[in-house]
């Protein structure tokens, strides 16, 4: 127990260690963006309507007090850790006075509300199809349904996603192609909205799998390959234990330990958003989000989402690590 | 086997639930009553703001300015309802003193706002006092600079006195696109700190009401006031529409897709082959001219920006060296498909600015000549537009018009004819010299040139620039493109280029007078180099005629008609010294479908106002339009 102890606090070592660097990494890059979101509001301001040229240089002034800009880099980074310790970052520059946890707060459920669904339907679906093709290797349907999997798994996302648009959203117009639910519902535990959130995710989340589905099938259609071959298979095969039993207690169990990692990993993942997805089905969550942020050079709300996914990310690994040698005895605790 | 009929039949079942609901975009909503318009902002990240005058805090052409807001006069771009000129909340004219440091404002009587109280000048003085003292505003700094004080004698006139003459001192209250909108002074005395207030729901003045707005920022449900008849534009009737629905419809091919299926009845822009998709596929749809090039010229002129404190451009001969290897012809094909509206003058081909500028100064233009020291041309060609239309006719049959007047409008008239021999000589004058196929610059270096672009955040222009690098690349010069994407704004505005393709040119569209852009151009302006360099004179050239041009026009009042002789004199200077490439109309393709509505401005017969929904100015299409069904 006294190894355990020590493999968890140098662990939470590394945690603190992995989550303070990321920040900073972030917190560098964010500012040497060239974007300057006082020029970008500026421009917003005055692309198209009347401008006074002496007004420009009063306005870029007061932005600046405003958005609390003058202070050095350094003063900046001071009063970015302090905020980062009590999750407060401050308000959005392109959404002023916003706070950005707010924007974040309104964005992140519809991220991980798509995201957990179709990442663990397609670890789900993966996983189980792949262990099947990998047991039953001479079934003609698996072997199809293996193509199939495969065959989506290198296209490109976005030609995935816009042939289901396509499909779906022209030439079959049967599915909704944009946004999150249909406009003007009243937002709550309510059937009309509850089954048009529904609809709305279709399309997004089979895209999603259809692409994901390959990396799992073949992941663990290896894996079972593997196990299927260890003796204690055999024997248990020899024995005349029920196939069924073998598949499922000896084999995807077995076989499942490494996916089970890839699954947390997924899932930490979740808070970097999905961008692509996102841009493509309108969807409004924290990727939609991030980009408009990076467009528009508003460092305080891409530190925010930035960090929320750094802590996240490193979470999950930390999390795994911790249970690691609890899940699977093989794994040492030195 | 069982099982999987049952997840069938059920996928089924909520695939044919689904389609139900993916008919119908809006919930609780008659859809025959309903407009829905694309906003260009997209999501609006701070969807529960409305406080206009809190800069940059939420958004604009979500309805908000179009439908909400209203302020003395508005410009049409095109031909306005009633004229180009409308007085909106103003009753008149804005009415100067003669050496224009004071403005007087006669205000229109028996308008309300949305919660029943009057509109009067309590409200005008309210709103410019608030900006005097609060800063950070969207016009703190432009009242700050120009405003001394504010009166209102009555109730319904008020009386500006400036810090200083300023003849155009009305455009700021002046919408084109937007302007400087008037504040509800019985709902913000009330507010604290106004840089704080949301302003939800907004009191508006315009003919809609806030209806409700998706709290993640995809959309806005405007409703018509039961008092529209209290409203500016109830002089040109009832608005059409009783619901107005700007929405976020995602990348220009979900546009389209959302218009054939008639759940978009107005999108914004779309790429050139997104319009010819639509012209194709959906007899309702239709845009700015019936036929090619379909899209509405903005009163916007992309042009090659030359940066003219990088003293590689400070001469004269070499920038017309790199005009004359331009093929205009290709350019418009790269960008647009053909569907450019092209000028050779620095004033966009659109509006009424061809009645004022285009047409009269053709002949000039056909005169005007250029000495390379070793022999003159004529390098304006009259037919370029007629030769596009040529060139498209094979490939777009019917939809090419071939009435010379049409496609002067559509396609534009003249530009500058290719000319190698020409640039040969001019660059040869200016000291350049050519080895094998390379040009070198008079220090001996090799002429390179870096083209900044926009990248895929505006495909057009950036294929405008990379067609415009290949041909100078062709010649011999090293001329390549930079991406900028979205730090383009900020390498434009200090200096951070040395050719750049963007506008420094916007105009009234529909009013002749050229100071919108112009006065930003006083060489007074122009920042250090390395410093931010104010809107809109990017390239920073100066010269002391264009100087005494915009001096004169300052002194003179904004309908006198010496402000289009001022005007030409500065075409014809930008003309022979070329400090910037003008290209072609910023042309945007708005598609409108008659579904549902119809009566939407259109160039042939009814260019009543600028189709594209994001202008403030489309508040007076509502009144226009009638349901079909």
């Amino acid at each position: 127990m006294r190894g355990y102890g020590v493999y968890l606090l140098t662990r939470l070592g590394q945690f603190v260690l992995v989550v303070f660097i990321g920040i900073n990494i972030s917190f560098i890059v964010t500012h040497s963006t060239p974007i300057d979101p006082v020029e970008a509001t500026i421009a917003a301001s005055t692309m198209f309507g009347a401008v006074n040229p002496e007004a420009i240089a009063i306005m870029r002034q007061s932005l600046k007090e405003l958005y609390g800009l003058e202070g050095g880099l350094f003063e900046q980074y001071l009063t970015f850790w302090r905020r980062v310790v009590v999750l407060d970052f401050g308000p959005s520059l392109s959404a002023f006075p916003a706070p950005v946890s707010a924007l974040i707060a309104r964005a992140l459920p519809w991220t991980v509300g798509l995201l957990v669904v179709s990442t663990v339907l397609t670890w789900i679906l993966g996983n189980l199809l792949g262990g099947l093709a990998g047991y039953y290797h001479q079934s003609r349907t698996l072997r199809f349904a293996g193509v199939v999997a495969m065959a989506f798994h290198p296209i490109p996302y976005y030609i995935v996603a816009f042939m289901l648009l396509i499909v779906f959203g022209y030439l079959w117009p049967i599915l909704p192609i944009s946004g999150g639910a249909q406009i003007n519902l009243q937002r709550g535990f309510n059937l009309p909205f509850l089954s048009s959130l529904l609809i709305h995710s279709i399309l997004p989340i089979t895209s999603l799998v259809l692409v994901g589905l390959g990396g799992w099938f073949m992941g663990m259609r290896s894996l079972v390959s593997n196990v299927v071959t260890e003796d204690y298979v055999t024997y248990a095969e020899l024995g005349g234990v029920d196939r069924r039993r073998i598949l499922a207690s000896y084999v995807m169990r077995n076989s499942l330990v490494p996916q089970v990692t890839g699954l947390a990993m997924s899932l930490g993942a979740i808070f970097n958003g999905a961008i692509i997805t996102e841009q493509v089905f309108g969807y409004p969550g924290i990727g939609h989000l991030l980009i408009q942020a990076v467009h528009a050079g508003d460092y305080s709300l891409v530190l925010g989402i930035t960090t929320i996914s750094i802590i996240a990310v490193s979470a999950a690994v930390f999390l795994i690590d911790l249970l690691y040698p609890l899940l699977d005895p093989r794994v040492r605790v030195r | 086997m069982r099982i999987w009929r049952c997840v069938a039949i059920t996928a089924v079942a909520m695939l044919a639930s689904a389609a139900a609901h993916a008919q119908s975009g809006i919930s609780n909503l008659p859809r025959k009553e309903t407009l829905i318009v694309e906003n260009p902002e997209g999501t609006i990240k701070n969807p529960g703001w409305f406080n206009i005058w809190g800069i940059n805090a939420g958004g604009q052409s979500t309805g908000l300015h179009q439908l909400a807001m209203d302020t003395f006069w508005y410009i049409d771009p095109n031909k306005g309802v009633d004229g180009v000129w409308d007085n909106s909340l103003a009753s008149e004219k804005p009415i100067y003193n003669a050496d224009f440091t004071e403005m007087t404002v006669k205000l229109r009587r028996g308008i309300h706002w949305s919660d029943g109280v009057e509109f009067t000048a309590a409200d005008v003085v309210y709103t410019i006092e608030t900006h005097l003292k609060t800063n950070g505003l969207r016009w703190s700094a432009a009242v700050q600079v120009n405003v001394a004080s504010i009166s209102a004698p009555d109730p319904y006139t008020v009386v500006f006195k400036l810090k200083k003459p300023n003849s155009r001192f009305h455009a700021l209250y002046t919408v084109r696109w937007n302007a400087m909108w008037m504040m509800p002074k019985h709902v913000f005395e009330k507010a604290g700190d106004i840089t704080k207030f949301a302003f939800d729901p907004p009191v508006t003045l315009g003919a809609y009401t806030l209806h409700s707005y998706d709290k993640d920022g995809k959309w806005f449900i405007w409703q018509k006031r039961p008092d529209w008849q209290r409203t500016t534009v109830a002089r040109f009737g009832e608005p059409g529409p009783k619901y107005v629905t700007y929405v976020d419809p995602g990348p220009p091919d979900k546009r389209v897709i959302a218009q054939l299926n008639h759940e978009l009845d107005i999108i914004h822009d779309t790429s050139p082959e997104g319009m010819f998709t639509l012209a194709r596929q959906s007899k309702t749809s239709q845009g700015w001219f019936k036929g090619f090039p379909y899209a509405h010229p903005d009163p916007t002129l992309p042009m090659v920006i030359f940066n003219h404190q990088n003293p590689l451009f400070k001469e004269r001969d070499m920038r017309w060296a790199l005009a004359l290897l331009i093929d205009i012809k290709a350019v418009s094909m790269a960008s647009y498909r053909g569907a450019a509206t092209i000028s050779a003058i620095g004033v966009p081909p659109t509006g009424t600015h061809p009645e004022f500028y285009h047409d009269p100064m053709e002949a000039w233009l056909k005169d005007f000549e250029i000495d390379t020291g070793k022999s003159k041309y004529k390098p304006y060609d009259p037919t370029i537009g007629k030769q596009i239309a040529d060139m498209l006719r094979p490939s777009m049959g019917d939809q090419i018009p071939s009435d010379p007047a049409v496609i002067a409008k559509a396609f534009g008239r003249g530009w500058w004819k290719p000319n190698p021999q020409a640039a040969t000589e001019l660059l040869q004058r200016a000291g350049f010299t050519k080895r094998g196929n390379d040009w070198y610059t008079p220090d001996g270096k090799r002429f390179s040139i870096r083209i900044t672009v926009e990248g895929e955040l505006r495909p057009v222009m950036t294929r405008a620039g990379s067609m415009i690098a290949q041909q100078w690349r062709q010649f011999g010069i090293d001329a390549t493109t930079v991406v900028a994407q979205g730090s383009l704004v900020d390498r434009r505005n200090s200096g951070d280029y040395e050719v750049i393709i963007s506008w420094a040119v916007e105009t009234w569209g529909g009013h002749p007078d050229l100071s919108f852009f112009l006065d930003s151009w006083h060489s007074q302006f122009i920042a250090e180099p390395g410093k931010m360099q104010p809107p809109r004179n990017w390239s920073r050239w100066s010269h002391p005629e264009l100087d005494k041009i915009i001096e004169q026009i300052r002194g003179i009042g904004f309908d006198d008609p010496k402000g289009i002789e001022l005007g030409r004199e500065y075409v014809k200077l930008v003309a022979r010294e070329m400090p910037t490439i003008p290209l072609m109309a910023y042309n945007v393709f708005t598609v409108m479908d008659t579904t549902y509505w119809t009566g939407y401005p259109n160039a042939e017969t009814a260019p009543y106002t600028d189709p594209v929904p994001n202008w403030g100015n489309t508040k007076y299409m509502m009144v226009r339009l009638k349901p079909t069904q």
